[in-house]
């Protein structure tokens, strides 16, 4: 009934084919969209810069390592590393008086490039042993930002980055910079549902499911696995130079550590391997659940409801959090995204079961 | 003049008890500290107790009457070393009210600084954060307010001049963690090492520090005469037993302010006995300060933590920065009166001139240009159950770490 199907003929392959083919999908698009638009407006500067702009930022870092390891199959474990070559690319690119579209497409292309030089392992290894040396890219590319002073910016290691504009608007008041990040996630979320119902697209499944057997049917596993590398660096290089201008504004090599790597990891899991809604609630779940425990039991300490001491209170949001994750993957180890996908599909067919078919 | 208002402050507080104490401490709005920091990440190995000083200085004053019957209220919050959650944190510590924030790591508050200096809100960055902050023409919201780590190797490097025989000639390792911070003391021994003629070879181990055993062995192939470990938490430990394992004497080990009881404690209080640090504060509950603490919040059962951490370094260095901050502010409200803002206790930090909070630390003077206070410490050593200072408060070759301090602040302006 909220999904009404009955009525919804569609009698050309494009309507068919459509990215949201149901009405009901469409109109929730719609009102999220505008929410999105408005929240600027909706929000107070505290939500808006503390949580809508860093959920949006990290579900596209999200997003592009979704292409990598749920499209195509390859585990990546140093993504951080890609976002920090794309955020040093885009700072010293702007720096040295590149404009700053240019600074972002050099940020992608330098990760894009970097990244597949280590994705080319994946053309020999696979599983656990790819896992150890995207590891190596996490440490390898810290370790050189930490040892070369001119990449780093000097002894203190940070970089602040330069006032800039894109397509001609100041990046600087927090609604701009929300913007930005927003056109981005965007662009990235509409490209990799795209990517999904492409030829490359169908490519990297049949890769991922069994490369050999996609040798056989004629797709060139070397090409589509380093094709792959390639898409998923440019995106995440981007991302990065995005973090850094629309939310750090001050760069440091600890921002891209091997944590956030894990965390990037965890969101794609927790959110549902391969699946773009996915991305946006795993990074919701990563990113702010932590955030909203600590304030809530900070709160209920404010009020005497909790008479235990700081520390105490300090680690119980890691008791909840790791009890969270533990229980999204014994109740749906399809993560977040099956999920609502669940309560998606009860509410194609209510009143009824199930349909008949 | 300071004494002066110091008096007053005791008067007031002594009327405020006098008058039925937290009552009247109450009447007053209250002024928000936040104190947004590491308990389950990076720093643990001091945030609790460091955090639990603060948090007992502070409720001292509330119980003693207030800053001019001004209680003070801590906000805390984890942050878990992840900037984007104390960004978070910071955003709505400032909705809330706050006139100062205390992140106590470095990767969140170098995140933050660009933030603090449009936001007018004073950052205090004691021990941790941009050196290069010392500089208060640049950052006028960030207060180092103690030595910087440029200071500290400062400090070490003229004890060895005067108390173990000299620099000329020597050899000296510098064993530190691979990451910025480990770096930081570089430039400034760099530039001694080409002043007085001795020889630096710097040591990098990889991060965290649970293993340097390779690297130890390359440091006794080198034969030092004195090592300097620069290093934090579970890595010091480390160093000093692989130091003492590759026949390096206790007395020639010097460290980085990062050295403390539990580490000696782990270490074996007896294997230990000689090793020596930077101390920025003094240790122990023989202070004015720490006796009040013990009278007004640890007795009555209101402190915030363990017992047994009162007193210890870090807890000191707590108690050390709301001194510092509560001076600020109560020199401010005096001067600028109430509400509280960020510009004016900015300006009363910039108004401490002295300041020793009763003998607990070296004076401390900030001014305008100078956030750091004078970069002063003292080398304490472990005599196997306790640390004891073997220099009294001293300061050195300020005009090196100057130089760094505003080489790095020009850099800072340039890229913004």
């Amino acid at each position: 009934m909220f999904y009404r199907l009955s009525g919804i003929k569609h009698t050309r392959y494009v309507s068919a084919r459509a990215l949201w083919p149901i009405p009901a999908d469409r109109r929730i698009l719609y009102v999220l969209g505008a929410l999105a638009l408005l929240a600027p407006v909706l929000l107070s500067d505290l939500y808006l810069t503390s949580y809508m702009l860093p959920w949006l930022i990290w579900t596209a870092a999200a997003l592009s390592l979704t292409l990598l390891m749920g499209m195509a199959g390859q585990l990546h474990f140093g993504f951080a590393a890609v976002l920090a070559i794309g955020a040093y690319t885009s700072i010293h690119l702007t720096r040295a008086g590149v404009p700053f579209e240019l600074a972002l497409l050099g940020a992608g292309l330098s990760s894009a490039v970097i990244g597949s030089a280590f994705g080319a392992a994946a053309l020999r290894v696979k599983g656990l042993y790819l896992v150890m040396a995207t590891l190596s890219m996490q440490y390898l590319v810290e370790w050189v930002i930490v040892n070369v002073p001119a990449i780093s910016g000097g002894a203190q290691a940070t970089l602040n980055t330069p006032d800039v504009r894109f397509l001609f608007v100041p990046l600087q008041s927090d609604a701009s910079l929300y913007y930005m990040a927003l056109l981005w996630t965007v662009v990235v979320t509409l490209l990799l549902l795209n990517i999904r119902r492409s030829s490359f697209g169908r490519a990297l499944v049949a890769v991922r499911d069994k490369d050999f057997a996609a040798a056989v049917i004629g797709v060139n596993p070397v090409r589509f696995k380093l094709l792959a590398f390639f898409v998923s660096s440019f995106l995440g290089g981007v991302t990065g130079a995005i973090l850094a201008f629309c939310y750090y504004q001050a760069v440091t090599p600890e921002q891209f550590g091997f944590n956030v790597s894990i965390q990037l990891v965890a969101m794609v899991l927790v959110g549902g391997l391969g699946s773009v809604i996915g991305a946006y609630l795993g990074a919701g779940f990563v990113l702010l659940l932590p955030i909203l425990l600590t304030n809530l039991l900070a709160g209920a300490a404010q009020i005497d409801w909790l008479p235990i001491s700081f520390n105490l209170i300090a680690h119980i949001p890691l008791m909840v959090y790791g009890a969270l994750i533990i229980g999204v993957i014994l109740f749906e180890p399809l993560g977040l995204a099956k999920i609502y996908d669940n309560l998606r599909k009860y509410f194609l067919v209510w009143p009824f079961r199930h349909t008949q078919s | 003049m300071k004494q002066f208002t110091q008096y007053l402050a005791g008067l007031a507080g002594a009327a405020a008890l006098g008058l039925g104490g937290m009552a009247q401490a109450q009447e007053k709005e209250p002024i928000h500290f936040a104190l947004l920091q590491d308990f389950t990440a990076v720093y643990t190995f001091v945030s609790t107790e460091y955090n639990q000083g603060q948090q007992d200085y502070l409720r001292m004053i509330n119980e003693t009457g207030g800053i001019d019957g001004h209680p003070i209220e801590p906000i805390i919050r984890d942050t878990a070393n992840e900037p984007q959650r104390g960004l978070e944190a910071y955003n709505r510590a400032r909705r809330e009210g706050a006139v100062l924030v205390d992140f106590f790591s470095t990767p969140v508050s170098r995140a933050a600084v660009n933030r603090v200096l449009e936001d007018e809100m004073v950052m205090i960055t004691a021990l941790h954060g941009r050196g290069d902050a010392s500089d208060g023409e640049t950052f006028p919201y960030v207060f180092p307010m103690m030595a910087t780590y440029w200071s500290q190797a400062a400090v070490l490097a003229h004890y060895i001049e005067e108390h173990q025989g000299g620099l000329e000639g020597k050899r000296i390792a510098l064993v530190h963690i691979d990451s910025p911070f480990g770096r930081e003391p570089l430039p400034v021994l760099e530039t001694l090492a080409e002043r007085k003629g001795f020889e630096l070879r710097n040591f990098p181990y990889p991060s965290p520090g649970t293993e340097q055993s390779a690297t130890w062995s390359d440091v006794r192939r080198y034969r030092p005469d004195h090592v300097i470990i620069w290093g934090a938490g579970g890595g010091q430990q480390v160093s000093v037993r692989e130091a003492i394992r590759n026949g390096i004497r206790q007395e020639d080990i010097l460290s980085v302010v990062w050295l403390a009881e539990t580490d000696a404690r782990n270490v074996g209080s007896r294997y230990m006995k000689g090793v020596k640090r930077f101390e920025a504060v003094g240790t122990g509950t023989d202070h004015d300060v720490l006796q009040d603490i013990i009278q007004y919040v640890i007795e009555p059962g209101l402190g915030s933590g363990p017992m047994e951490n009162v007193g210890s370094s870090y807890y000191n260095i707590g108690v050390a920065t709301m001194a510092v901050s509560v001076q600020a502010a109560r020199l401010a409200l005096d001067e600028f009166g109430a509400p509280l803002t960020g510009d004016k206790l900015r300006r009363g930090f910039e108004m401490i001139d002295g300041f020793d909070a009763r003998g607990l630390m070296p004076p401390v003077t900030l001014t305008h240009k100078d956030h750091q206070g004078g970069g002063y410490g003292r080398v304490s050593q472990w005599n196997g159950a306790a640390w004891e200072p073997v220099t009294d408060w001293f300061h050195a070759y300020q005009d090196i770490v100057w130089e760094e301090i505003e080489q790095d602040a020009a850099a800072f302006r340039e890229g913004r």
